[in-house]
């Protein structure tokens, strides 16, 4: 979708072609002035038009009306902001949203319908200007308006606006903030693609080529092959892929948008990317089984994060890496019983072969934290079916031991509408790991167990966040997105499928707790 | 229960001497002393077992040359700057462990504290002998045949202490929760076919003794109220069901606002028509898991004379399969005028408490109302045995009961209410259903009973995970836990007493 941003003028209005959006809080008050203008221009149309729809201005309301004459718009789009006093950036993007996702949703037998334009208005009562109003509703447009038709051969695709106007009384600096946000906004795209992809296309290797695409953008980035993976010692990544034909690797993406005063980076994330999960030996109940191509959901958020980092030449030093493998069933496959070698050293009886992604972030989360030495360390991963019975699709599970680390990433999360809820990982939840026969077990045997909890813990041994045994030099949070990385209605800011969950979140957390 | 006693410190003629040590390589002085009149021997003792008064590690010398006790055990209770309550409670628990199947009946208590203890020696000995007595609880009532060498032994236990009166004033209160503790885990432990709404009605009535105001309703009042999810749960059952509002009034002003504790009491959960699966459905004995806390921490209030006006009300029903039983797809329509459309019959507690939440605060208009239950496997799977789900309307009240766990070791863990959640519980027919679905199982039976809570400051404690355990901790054998009394004490005492 092509943006671009022009000078509100009461000719561009007037002449705007195809849909034409205004925007209106929520509370009684003057009309903004475009929609004030087209009021007048028809003699009280809008109002009457408002009033039949019991258009209030709330949040969510949307307002269709057909040939508003005498603008040249084939049709009127009215939407509700909610009150103009609670307005945020978030509840902006979520307007723009909207507008994609009726436009979409509309009937489009016109082709002049395909342009769609804005007129953003500055709104009384708010603390953003309208350059930054303007920008986060095109960013919301942008957002919603995302739809993955790669595969859509024959099949109709679904309607989105080819091109974005908005029109804004100040559209240099309304070009300039949305500049900012659009980078974010592909990130978001690519990891929405990455998950989307069908694990036929999306191998270990194909996955890490879309990594090493990030070049492109300044990131430097390295690609671990199998050899070099068996000569680091990950013997958990390793085995998780055993069992399938497709070779393993790990993508070492930087971006070194400054040098972090004290030498390592300022962040490091690590994502789980196992490109399908049938489980392994411990397989999966078939239904539902396709979904299982979205178990690389962390590995495409920080991908995705990595690309907005770079895109928008964020002032931080940031490092992304992500393990990459399928876990496959056949003669090769790790068996629960199995004992693998990690690359800390540590020993893992395998318990079920189904609770893989833990195995991959163990030998991610000690490469990271010994070979880069970052600050802070966060991990997403699609990670447990507990996080789902725990919290559902509304938050992300969230463990850390540090305080400080938690309340950043919730606010951070807050911000972008990508909730985090904090879960327990006190010693309490050691027992669970005890082995019989090596250091650690890697999972509870199956029962009503709170498995997520478990798994974080099972991760703290790797992050150097054990009670005893703390990295101090080293701030990690693990992030379960299972319950996040779809979605199964659309929503807002995105249709059904890959929700990118994770981008837009360690942006803000970049963007208010790493870039000096 | 375990009887204990305070007194000043003298070495024991008989039974056991347990000295309570703090971590540390060098021989505490009591232990200095002790050893000198063994000729060296407790020493060697100490040396061969590797014991450091770490917490949990226990050294025994049987027969010590020199005295006339049977057996010295040295009892650690782990570094001395974190000897705090929970650390002396344990090593009491821990202490009780270790003499089980010693066939000692008294055992003497020391203490060597060091100065770095920030516990005072009074208040070390008190939550010592509490966490003695917490250890001590078995539910042995049906066994009939058990030979004495199987029977716990220990019956006295004498803490020596220099101030055995101040001590002893400490630990009243402690004795008090103790005994309400004990009762919730008879009633937890009770098998189905003993304790049925009728029978635990019984047992609150035993405690109008301790000025408790106990009044019943029955099925015939609930009618009248318009219970008519609680009452929908019990039509399966042969037995009736029972509301029980037990009153403490123990505030210095009578018309001082009340708080209010509220219980599920399924007195055993079949699932209905939902039915469970065969394997493990014993466990379902335990399902009044909440109102056995309520019924137990009113005793422990009432016992020790609580400076506050308490209420506990809970809904006492057996839910079970039969002719009469409710089946999915009915609507019943709840005190609050709200209707239910019954998607599962297994999600039956929440139906209790909707309609007893709903009488309380319209009743007693309470300061806050906390309702425990053992409500949904979810919290199981999303907590485990180590924190119970915790959900709240307020942050004051949830900060609190945060707080309240993390003194007593009663811990809870917060999760999150939110509008997206309550929207699962749309109906297609009725105000709402009675299950959202497969995902946030824990937090959708929260934000169904949230719909039958007005302003009212409120909590809602999910306490599945952790009224039953398999495996025993210091101050918890095996079993029943009663997880929530000390826990409720607690913040009564701390914030609602004056």
């Amino acid at each position: 979708m092509r943006v671009t941003f022009s000078r509100l003028t009461r000719q561009a209005r007037q002449q705007a072609a195809g849909t034409l959006v205004l925007c209106l809080p929520e509370g009684g008050g003057p009309m903004l002035p475009s929609a004030h203008a087209l009021d007048s221009a028809s003699s009280g149309r809008l109002t009457r038009a408002l009033a039949a729809a019991q258009f209030g201005g709330k949040a969510g309301q949307v307002c269709l009306l057909e040939a508003p004459e005498p603008f040249a718009a084939r049709r009127l789009m009215v939407v509700g902001l909610g009150p103009a006093k609670h307005l945020t950036p978030l509840e902006l993007q979520r307007a723009g949203g909207r507008v994609a996702r009726r436009f979409g949703g509309a009937r489009h037998g016109d082709l002049r319908l395909g342009a769609l334009v804005i007129a953003a208005d500055w709104v009384p009562g708010t603390s953003y200007g309208v350059a930054d109003l303007a920008a986060h509703l095109a960013y919301g447009v942008r957002l919603g308006a995302y739809r993955y038709t790669r595969h859509m051969v024959r099949a109709e695709r679904p309607q989105v606006p080819a091109t974005l106007k908005v029109l804004v009384a100040s559209p240099a600096p309304a070009r300039r903030a949305y500049r900012r946000l659009a980078s974010v906004a592909e990130g978001v795209a690519l990891a929405r693609d990455l998950v989307n992809e069908p694990s036929n296309v999306k191998t270990p290797l194909w996955l890490a080529g879309k990594a090493k695409a990030l070049d492109a953008v300044g990131v430097d980035v390295r690609v671990l092959r199998r050899a070099r993976l068996e000569k680091l010692g990950m013997g958990g990544l390793l085995a998780v892929a055993s069992g399938s034909a497709q070779e393993p690797a790990v993508a070492v993406m930087r971006w070194r948008g400054r040098t972090a005063p004290q030498g390592g980076p300022d962040v490091a994330f690590v994502g789980k990317g196992v490109t399908f999960d049938t489980g392994g030996i411990s397989i999966k109940p078939a239904a539902g089984m396709e979904r299982m191509r979205d178990d690389m959901a962390g590995a495409a958020a920080v991908i995705g994060a990595m690309h907005a980092l770079a895109a928008r030449r964020a002032k931080v030093d940031a490092i992304g890496i992500v393990g990459l493998a399928e876990n496959m069933v056949s003669g090769t496959a790790c068996r629960p019983g199995d004992v693998i070698r990690t690359m800390s050293g540590r020993t893992v009886e395998v318990i079920d072969t189904d609770a893989e992604g833990r195995l991959v972030l163990a030998d991610l989360l000690h490469f990271a934290r010994v070979r880069f030495r970052p600050r802070r360390l966060i991990d997403l991963g699609t990670l447990t079916g507990a996080v789902v019975t725990a919290l559902g699709a509304e938050h992300a599970g969230m463990f850390t031991r540090d305080d400080g680390l938690a309340e950043s990433l919730s606010r951070a999360g807050a911000g972008v509408g990508e909730l985090l809820w904090r879960l327990p990982l006190g010693p309490g939840y050691q027992a669970a790991l005890k082995s019989d026969i090596a250091d650690l077990r890697q999972c509870a045997p199956a029962g009503l167990a709170p498995d997520a909890c478990h798994a974080a813990r099972f991760l703290a041994h790797f992050a150097g966040a054990l009670d005893d045994d703390r990295d101090e030099a080293v701030a990690w949070a693990h992030l379960d997105i299972a319950g996040v990385a779809d979605r199964a209605e659309p929503a807002d800011l995105g249709p059904k499928g890959a929700t990118g969950f994770g981008v837009r979140l360690l942006d803000r957390f970049v963007a208010d707790c790493c870039e000096g | 229960m375990l009887n204990v006693s305070f007194a000043k410190q003298s070495l024991p003629r008989s039974g056991v001497l347990v000295v309570a040590v703090c971590q540390g390589k060098a021989l505490s002085p009591k232990c200095k002393e002790l050893d000198k009149a063994t000729g060296g021997a407790l020493k060697r003792a100490i040396d061969a077992s590797g014991f450091d008064g770490d917490k949990s590690k226990v050294c025994t010398l049987l027969a010590p040359p020199g005295l006339d006790v049977s057996r010295v055990v040295l009892i650690g209770l782990g570094e001395d700057k974190k000897v705090d309550d929970l650390a002396a409670e344990d090593a009491g628990g821990h202490a009780v462990a270790a003499l089980s199947g010693a066939g000692e009946e008294t055992a003497s208590i020391w203490f060597d504290l060091g100065r770095n203890v920030p516990l005072g020696e009074d208040a070390a000995a008190a939550e010592f002998a509490f966490g003695a007595q917490l250890r001590s609880y078995r539910f042995d009532k049906y066994r009939t045949r058990e030979e004495k060498k199987d029977r716990p032994t220990l019956r006295k236990v004498a803490v020596m202490v220099e101030q055995p009166a101040r001590a002893r004033n400490l630990h009243m209160p402690l004795g008090k929760v103790a005994e309400g503790i004990f009762l919730t885990r008879d009633l937890v432990s009770e098998p189905p076919n003993i304790l049925f709404p009728e029978s635990f009605v019984k047992e609150c009535r035993k405690l109008a003794r301790l000025g408790i105001r106990i009044e019943v309703l029955d099925k015939r009042q609930m009618k009248k109220l318009g219970m008519g999810t609680l009452l929908g749960v019990a039509q399966g059952s042969a037995r009736d069901p029972y509301m029980v509002v037990m009153q403490w009034n123990g505030a210095k002003a009578a018309t001082a606002k009340p708080v209010a504790f509220v219980g599920k009491g399924v007195t055993f959960d079949t699932g209905g028509i939902s039915i469970k699966p065969a394997g493990g459905m014993e466990d379902m004995k335990w399902d009044m898991g909440g109102a056995g806390v309520v019924t137990g921490l009113m005793k422990a209030l009432a016992g020790r004379k609580a400076k506050a006006n308490v209420v506990g009300v809970i809904g006492l029903v057996e839910n079970m399969v039969s002719g009469t039983a409710q089946r999915p797809g009915d609507v019943v329509t709840s005190m609050s005028g709200q209707t239910v459309e019954v998607i599962n019959t297994d999600a039956e507690g929440r139906l209790v408490l909707a309609d007893a939440l709903w009488y309380t605060q319209g009743r007693f208009k309470p300061q806050f109302m906390v309702n425990l239950a053992t409500l949904t496997g979810a919290v199981i799977v999303a907590l485990g045995e180590e924190n119970a789900g915790l959900f709240s309307n307020n942050d004051e009240l949830a900060t609190r009961l945060e707080a309240a766990g993390r003194a007593t070791g009663d811990h809870v863990w917060r999760l999150p209410l939110a509008k997206a959640y309550d929207d699962m519980l749309k109906s297609d027919i009725a105000d709402m259903k009675n299950i959202g679905g497969r995902s946030a199982g824990s937090i959708t039976a929260a934000q169904f009973l949230q719909r039958f809570v007005n302003e009212v400051p409120w909590a809602h404690l999910d306490i599945a995970g952790v009224t039953w355990s398999k495996k025993a901790k210091p101050t918890v054998p095996r079993g029943g836990t009663g997880f929530g009394v000390r826990l409720l004490d607690r913040l009564v005492r701390d914030h609602y007493e004056k």
